[in-house]
């Protein structure tokens, strides 16, 4: 191989690993998924025909289909904006540098680091209905993962409390990238803490929001660990989730045209979401 | 007057770190308790003596949790560094070469953070199945080797560094392999630290994926095995928050003696986005 043909694919060459990983395990299954939605597959993955439109007909008629939609639909949007006005709170509070204040960062930070599973552990004790602590704490005599009323509030407790960590270090830096000039000048023009928090920290933080809003709504559609771990769905589906019944349909049943629909059903949503919030951003979003 | 009100706020912040810390604590002391103290009423958050460890010696002989701990740590630590090896080679070639096609590589790349992994996870386990991985460290790593945000990440920080830097290196004779691994990374090390660290955890505390290609419990990890104790006959409350602060204290030490460097990374803007 001549030099000249060496220095040209040098580039590629070390580009060509992730290249490789990301076709075969990103656009390719993507791919798959989305061919697999509108074919008949057998329980091994194999597709044995063309059905159109028929498998997303079929999913739609089903009852599971609207409530798991209805589910994760809500889901997504209590857990985001309380997940933001709980972290930009506390970022607003930790914002200006005190003595000690390493002490209250870390102990905010933390819950990035805690795992899922083991958070979810707790939470099945913490809110147990005869032994757990929050019932005794707040006077309550309530079931709730054991409710159907009460399920889907008890993860979005759990949900919520998963988010702080992470979106209150992005917000605490958010704030702190601030030049305090500016902050300064409003305070000599007589702007009150919570004046200037309206009207200059958060356009000025408006960015860190919009990412935060994005990944975060992704992240809740994709739900699915602490329900595969706590309720399996129930009790009467009403905690039932769009990735716990592709997991269900997929894993479970090997009805793998089905979980195929609703794979790309939820991607769908999560692209729009992402879509919906850039537009936003066109507007509304200010850059330093 | 000012000195009065900082104290003030510095312990609200304090007493907001509790509360949201309050589950974690109460979920490590709860697996000192014993069964008896755990179904007395009223409920108390602190155990009657920190000596009581049943509930752990439980936890690591009922279930092989040291087998666990290991599958965990092969499968975190390998497919981090094979993420952030990939992440940088791909970040050295969108940094200090010109090529044909550049733009679109980069965001065939970057796009594949708009397709979340949950929604693969079916037809990825199928592939891994197929290619004979099922129960494989090799199949549960093999899926998180992109990494876009990190690859992204990186290009950031090679933009940073000096291109003459390259230039006099390469004149010198240096080769490019050379150059990324004892002038560029070396540079890039408080970057590179956080994204290991961060990416470390997150595999650390993966469930879902090693969930559905492992099946012998050999091959679980942590995460999937402390679940799993939830549905051998016998299992109270008690073993159950031992299993669950055994899982959840290797990440939080590792972030804690790291956490500088993080918030650090962070504040110098390298991990927004």
């Amino acid at each position: 191989m001549s030099e000249r043909v060496k220095k040209a694919a040098k580039p590629y060459l070390f580009l060509l690993p992730m290249v490789v990983f990301a076709v075969g395990f990103v656009y390719y299954p993507f791919l798959k998924t989305a061919a697999q939605s509108v074919s008949n597959v057998n329980f091994r993955g194999e597709i044995t025909g063309f059905a159109g439109w028929e498998n997303y007909r079929y999913l739609f008629s089903r009852r599971e289909f609207s409530i798991a939609l209805g589910n994760t639909l809500r889901l997504a949007l209590i857990n985001v904006p309380v997940t933001l006005v709980i972290t930009v709170f506390l970022a607003f509070l930790c914002a200006p540098v005190r003595r000690g204040h390493t002490v209250y960062e870390t102990m905010l930070t933390l819950p990035m680091a805690v795992s899922m599973a083991s958070i979810t552990l707790v939470f099945k004790v913490l809110l147990n209905p005869s032994v757990g602590y929050l019932n005794y704490v707040l006077g309550l005599n309530i079931g709730w993962y054991e409710d159907r009323h009460t399920a889907m509030a008890g993860i979005l407790m759990l949900t919520v409390w998963m988010g702080i960590g992470f979106n209150f270090l992005l917000f605490l830096s958010a704030f702190r990238s601030i030049p305090p000039d500016i902050l300064g000048s409003a305070e000599l023009d007589g702007a009150g803490k919570f004046r200037t928090l309206f009207a200059i920290q958060l356009p000025l933080i408006s960015p860190t929001v919009l990412y935060v809003l994005c990944t975060n709504m992704i992240q809740a559609m994709m739900t699915s660990g602490p329900i595969l771990i706590l309720t399996q769905g129930g009790p009467s589906r009403s905690t039932l989730t769009m990735i716990y019944l592709m997991y269900t349909a997929g894993y479970s049943s090997a009805n793998y045209s089905l979980a195929a629909c609703v794979s790309i059903v939820t991607f769908l949503l999560t692209l729009t979401c992402t879509l919906i919030l850039f537009l936003m951003e066109r507007k509304r979003v200010h850059y330093q | 007057m000012k000195r009065i009100r900082d104290t003030g706020l510095t312990l609200l912040c304090i007493l907001l770190g509790c509360l949201v810390l309050f589950p974690v604590f109460y979920g490590l002391m709860g697996a000192f308790k014993t069964p008896a103290e755990f179904i007395a009423y009223p409920p108390t958050v602190l155990p009657a003596s920190f000596l009581h460890t049943d509930n752990f010696r439980a936890v690591f002989t009922q279930v092989p949790m040291l087998r666990y701990f290991l599958n965990s740590f092969i499968v975190a630590a390998s497919s981090t560094v094979i993420r952030l090896v990939l992440a940088v080679f791909a970040a050295y070639a969108f940094v200090f070469f010109d090529f044909r096609g550049k733009k679109t590589l980069f965001f065939l790349l970057l796009g594949t953070m708009m397709l979340p992994a949950d929604t693969v996870i079916i037809t990825n386990y199928q592939t891994v199945s197929r290619l004979g991985l099922l129960d494989t460290y090799l199949g549960m790593g093999i899926v998180s080797f992109v990494g876009a945000s990190q690859m992204f990440m990186l290009r950031q920080q090679f933009m940073m560094s000096p291109r003459p830097l390259r230039e006099a290196a390469l004149m010198d004779g240096c080769g490019d392999m050379r150059f990324i691994v004892s002038i560029l990374t070396p540079l890039c090390m408080p970057a590179l630290a956080t994204l290991f660290l961060q990416s470390f955890i997150a595999q650390w505390n993966a469930y879902l994926w090693p969930l559905l290609v492992t099946n012998t419990n050999a091959m679980r990890t942590v995460q999937v095995g402390i679940t799993m104790l939830t549905t051998i006959e016998g299992t109270n409350y008690e073993m159950v928050l031992a299993a669950s602060a055994v899982a959840m204290v290797p990440a939080a030490v590792l972030f804690l003696a790291l956490r500088r460097q993080i918030t650090r990374s962070l504040s110098g803007g390298a991990l927004v986005g």
